[in-house]
């Protein structure tokens, strides 16, 4: 019952010096169990409502890939979300430091900061970072800082009803999160790009892990002016 | 090994990040680029007849890098914070050293351009020297913003900032030979028929120059494709998408026939004579520069990520 109470998310707000030693030792990471995720999008419901997050745009969201033809087809199921990366590319080439990574290892978008320019977007390998259309600058998925720091865990996580999702401090060799990587199996999305996620997966598809898709047909959009919101 | 049958139901997309903004920022900074190192070069020569083409890209060079960061800050979802670069700098970023450069860059160029048209030939030539390594990098960092977005594999080359280089000096070669050229035809009446003649052949050994850097351009391009072609997958995915995509046609038409090879003929084949000819494989090169530009910066971000 651990994810409930919030132990595995760790001590919430540091108090005392001794007490933000300890903030400043925690990294948190996530471990998604695909084989228990069953695709209902909850979590991408669930980050909506909680980061308030724009129409067309998601901070998580579960790709499905069906692989095979009838009858033997079947669908594989990926959450995809930021993976809050130890070498973050987004955050080392944003040029006003408005992307940058918190002690406990979560990567944040200072929206006062934030200028638009959009390299962030480009550099991440993922497409994870989008922009608000009613704020006008970079938004991402926070691992929901602010439950963090209030001692629970991220929205998507607790929402999940096939407790696919397990968040907790990767250093604590004790919390749920550790266990589980010790004792499975697991992948990350991109490792080639030296960027050490902190999601990762167990039983992950190949093919939901790579870009299975047709090119983008960009030709359709504005290029030459930006799209104009009010 | 043939893949099973992979259908992808449902997935995210996010919009495009950089639109053709960017591009044309690149194209800018390398017309400026290009045209401040023919300035220099002609200062520092110091020879009677080059001193019209020092004075034109003189003042061009500072003129087109005003314009090329209006298209950054267009670009911005939040246009009136771009002074944030300067105060919050980043030096791991490429944008800084860009916000930086692009400040130094037309200072340098502002009081080179004073000086060569005040014919005060030691301070232009020391100002022209100091000027060229930062009318180099200016432009070679726009390649870096690329190169280190290493997302994305048609940019994460080791070679991107230096055909970013040399295609800025063909765009800004071929920018000199053309308003040299209207120079030439219409501004030029006091001139005596030695000079008029001695003009026309400094256009001509312009374009042949132009030609000269076209090669070294096709040199760089064909070593990025084979080498992107024989990379992992996705770089041979960004390979194909340029060979024989969704941009093929502006790759291989515009950018390689119309803007390289065709210029080429143009200017070193049987119509090397023509001042037409010139002017017309200038324009050519400036398209193809475009092109190029185009597909970098769109091409690049058409592959999807995962």
């Amino acid at each position: 019952m651990e994810i409930f109470t919030g132990e595995a998310a760790g001590a919430g707000p540091p108090k005392t010096k001794e007490d933000e030693q300890v903030a400043e030792d925690i990294r948190y990471g996530m471990v998604i169990d695909v084989r228990r995720c069953i695709g209902c999008q909850s979590c991408s419901v669930a980050c909506k409502a909680e980061m308030s997050v724009p129409l067309e745009v998601f901070a998580t969201w579960v790709k499905i890939v069906e692989r095979g033809q009838y009858p033997d087809a079947q669908r594989f199921f990926l959450p995809r979300l930021c993976n809050n990366c130890e070498n973050a590319i987004c955050a080392r080439n944003c040029p006003t430091k408005a992307s940058y990574k918190r002690d406990d290892g979560v990567v944040m978008v200072d929206e006062h900061r934030c200028i638009g320019c959009k390299y962030c977007i480009a550099s991440c390998p993922y497409d994870v970072r989008y922009i608000n259309p009613f704020k006008n600058i970079v938004q991402k998925c926070y691992w929901c800082y602010h439950r963090l720091d209030a001692g629970l865990v991220p929205a998507c996580v607790e929402t999940c009803p096939t407790r696919a999702m397990i968040f907790g401090d990767l250093n604590d060799p004790k919390s749920e999160v550790s266990r589980v990587l010790a004792t499975n199996a697991t992948q990350v999305i991109k490792k080639d790009m030296q960027t050490e996620p902190h999601v990762f997966y167990i039983g992950a598809d190949e093919a939901a892990m790579s870009n299975y898709e047709e090119e983008i047909n960009y030709f359709t959009e504005p290029l030459f002016f930006p799209k104009i919101r009010l | 090994m043939e893949q099973p049958d992979i259908n992808v139901v449902y997935t995210v997309k996010h919009q495009l990040p950089l639109i053709m903004f960017i591009g044309q920022y690149f194209f800018y900074t390398g017309l400026s680029a290009g045209s401040f190192v023919i300035s220099v070069i002609a200062t520092l020569l110091g020879r009677k007849e080059f001193k019209p083409i020092g004075k034109i890209t003189a003042i061009l060079a500072p003129i087109l890098l005003i314009i090329a960061p209006l298209n950054l800050i267009a670009d911005l979802e939040q246009p009136l914070r771009f002074w944030h670069l300067m105060l919050y700098y980043n030096w791991t970023s490429p944008i800084t050293y860009g916000s930086f450069l692009l400040t130094a860059y037309p200072i340098v160029g502002i009081i080179y351009a004073i000086m060569v048209y005040t014919d005060r030939q030691g301070p232009a030539k020391v100002l022209g020297i100091l000027g060229i390594p930062l009318a180099i990098s200016v432009h070679g960092y726009t390649g870096f913003i690329l190169a280190l977005a290493k997302a994305r594999s048609l940019w994460n080359t080791a070679a991107m900032p230096t055909i970013f280089i040399v295609s800025a000096m063909v765009s800004g070669i071929g920018l000199v030979v053309i308003i040299a050229a209207i120079r030439y035809k219409w501004f030029d009446k006091k001139a005596t028929p030695e000079t008029r003649e001695q003009d026309k052949k400094l256009i001509l050994q312009l374009a042949q120059f132009m030609a000269y850097t076209i090669m070294l351009d096709l040199f760089l391009i064909v070593s990025d494709i084979l080498v992107l072609l024989t990379a992992h997958t996705d770089a041979l995915e960004a390979g194909m998408l340029i060979l024989t995509g969704n941009f093929s046609f502006l790759f291989v038409g515009v950018e390689i026939i119309l803007g390289a090879l065709i210029p080429m003929i143009l200017v070193l084949g049987p119509t090397r004579k023509s001042l037409t000819a010139a002017v017309v494989a200038s324009i050519l090169v400036n398209i193809g520069v475009y092109a190029m530009r185009f597909v970098m910066v769109i091409g690049g971000q058409t592959i999807p990520l995962s």
